[in-house]
């Protein structure tokens, strides 16, 4: 029991980098996915606005 | 039996046209080197001062100063080396005769081979001046290993130049130039770093070329796999 | 191209079956296996230290390959993984270096020496970020996917050369006074099995992440072409 304090921390650190990693990346690609579906969806309405006056 | 005299003779005439490329290649360069004298004397006087500055940084413990005099002395080297490199490239990104010299050349590489031997050669010069102080200045006798070191210097030279060129004409293009050359070139450099220190350091302690084998292999090594990496991907690095 | 279903269906099988194989090894690594006669409970920092190693060289490997294959094919897709191999791989070379030291503190009495194996990933950390710096420093993208996708081809090549010199070079230096090994060889089957399981977890992890961070930068490039497109509708 008596080096429980580096093996806590090693395990933190690696726990923490990869977690953070994660949040970081989950959250960005979530909000790119959000962005995208919401410019396909404003790209498809100014495209069939052109069309429909012809 | 015609067709193989045939391309025989084109890979002469186009070797022919290579070696004429890359000639007039490095007498441009050398040149306009010659007329300022830029390059060659930053380089030389930095090498200079850091020899000055680690002179300060030992100590005057003539021990430990013969221990650590290869370290102090490719130090040096490596990083007027590096200093070279940024000034040639400034020079290049402000001339901007880059583009040119690509669309005359008939092989691109010509261009790689002119810039490592300028190099090797400035190199060269900055190496026999800052070995004459050393052994001025440390009392070290290099004259019992002369040749051997001059094989070693050539090798390190070398193989120093094939990785500097190749990152040079890649930080050219990068905005804080300053600081990724050396970080590109370290790194990479570190197995040439460590064999030429080390083979050097048992020149001046007395050993012969047969001691260091090892080390002369590693460099070798290095030298050809820098050589054919540089010629393989140069053709990537200067594209437009 | 996969359907966004298909798409999203595998990413929660792979999801699940990560956190599952993580949970294992962490149930392996802190219930099942004993702890080392020599080391006690320090020592198994060695299971994540060592499947760091694994994954941090799996992904030199990868963008190694990637890197050859877009200068060869051009397609902007394999920049992207060699990319995020990278970022990843620093990532977890970090954590080597990290998790050795914590570990070397308790059990050599030094928080770091120049060990080859050590030395090694030092450079290959400087590499990585050396590689990320340049990325971040090139202004125009085909120059920056090429000049990165070259220094990864001759980083890859040289790790070979720069082992061989470490090596060479730390035959001269006497050892650090107490070590004891590590004990890789002759493991007991629990401690392998522990390490195995590991490995699968943290090869899980290597390849989400890397799918994440490649989506990343291909819906970075989807986003322009379709504000691209939507500006020329607009003029036009």
């Amino acid at each position: 029991m008596k080096n429980f304090w580096y093996l806590f921390a090693a395990y933190t650190i690696v726990w923490s980098f990869i977690f953070a990693y994660i949040v970081n990346l989950t959250r960005k690609n979530n909000a790119l996915r959000e962005e995208l579906h919401d410019l396909q969806l404003y790209l498809e309405k100014i495209v069939s606005k052109k069309e429909a006056p012809q | 039996m015609h067709k193989d005299l045939n391309s025989f003779t084109a890979l002469m005439s186009s070797s022919k046209i290579f070696i004429q490329q890359v000639l007039a290649l490095l007498a441009k360069d050398l040149k306009t080197e010659w007329r300022t004298r830029e390059i060659f004397t930053s380089m030389f006087v930095f090498a200079v001062l850091v020899v000055v500055v680690f002179n300060f940084a030992i100590g005057a413990d003539p021990q430990v100063i013969r221990k650590v005099v290869s370290g102090v002395v490719w130090v040096a080297l490596v990083f007027a080396m590096i200093l070279g490199l940024q000034r040639a490239i400034q020079c290049e990104s402000e001339e901007d005769c880059l583009h040119g010299v690509l669309l005359a050349l008939h092989d691109r590489s010509a261009l790689f081979v002119a810039k490592v031997i300028a190099n090797v050669l400035y190199m060269l010069l900055v190496a026999v001046c800052v070995l004459f102080l050393f052994s001025i200045w440390f009392g070290i006798d290099l004259t019992s290993c002369f040749f051997a070191l001059w094989i070693v210097l050539v090798l390190g030279i070398l193989g120093f130049s094939f990785v500097g060129t190749l990152f040079s004409l890649i930080v050219l293009h990068t905005r804080t130039r300053e600081i990724m050359l050396p970080l590109l070139f370290l790194p990479i450099s570190v197995p040439l770093i460590i064999a030429s220190v080390y083979a050097t350091a048992s020149l001046i302690e007395g050993k012969s070329l047969t001691d260091i084998t090892d080390y002369l292999t590693l460099m070798g090594v290095f030298d050809v796999v820098f050589l054919v990496l540089g010629l393989l991907v140069f053709d990537f690095v200067v594209e437009e | 191209m996969l359907s966004r279903s298909a798409f999203t269906l595998w990413r929660m099988i792979h999801a699940v079956a990560m956190y599952v194989v993580v949970g294992l090894a962490l149930w392996m690594i802190f219930v099942y296996v004993p702890s080392e006669k020599g080391q006690g409970l320090v020592q198994r920092i060695f299971y994540f230290h060592v499947s760091s190693t694994f994954t941090m060289s799996l992904a030199g490997l990868v963008a190694f390959v990637a890197s050859i294959i877009y200068l060869w094919k051009k397609a902007p897709r394999w920049d992207n993984i060699a990319m995020s191999a990278v970022e990843i791989g620093t990532l977890f070379c970090a954590l080597v270096l990290i998790t050795g030291s914590i570990w070397a503190r308790p059990i050599w009495g030094v928080w770091w020496t120049w060990d080859p194996p050590l030395t090694l990933t030092l450079v290959l950390w400087l590499i990585y970020v050396a590689y990320l710096m340049l990325r971040a420093n090139v202004q125009d993208d085909t120059k920056r996917a090429r000049f990165a996708a070259v220094l990864a081809i001759v980083g890859g090549v040289d790790i070979f050369l720069i082992y061989l010199s470490i090596r060479m070079w730390r035959t001269l230096h006497p050892k650090p006074i107490v070590i004891q090994e590590g004990g890789t060889t002759g493991l007991p089957p629990s401690m392998f099995w522990t390490l195995m399981v590991c490995f699968v977890a943290f090869l899980l992890l290597f390849f989400y992440l890397l799918r994440e961070r490649v989506f990343l930068a291909q819906s970075r490039h989807d986003l322009e072409i379709i504000r691209q497109e939507i500006d020329d509708t607009l003029k036009g």
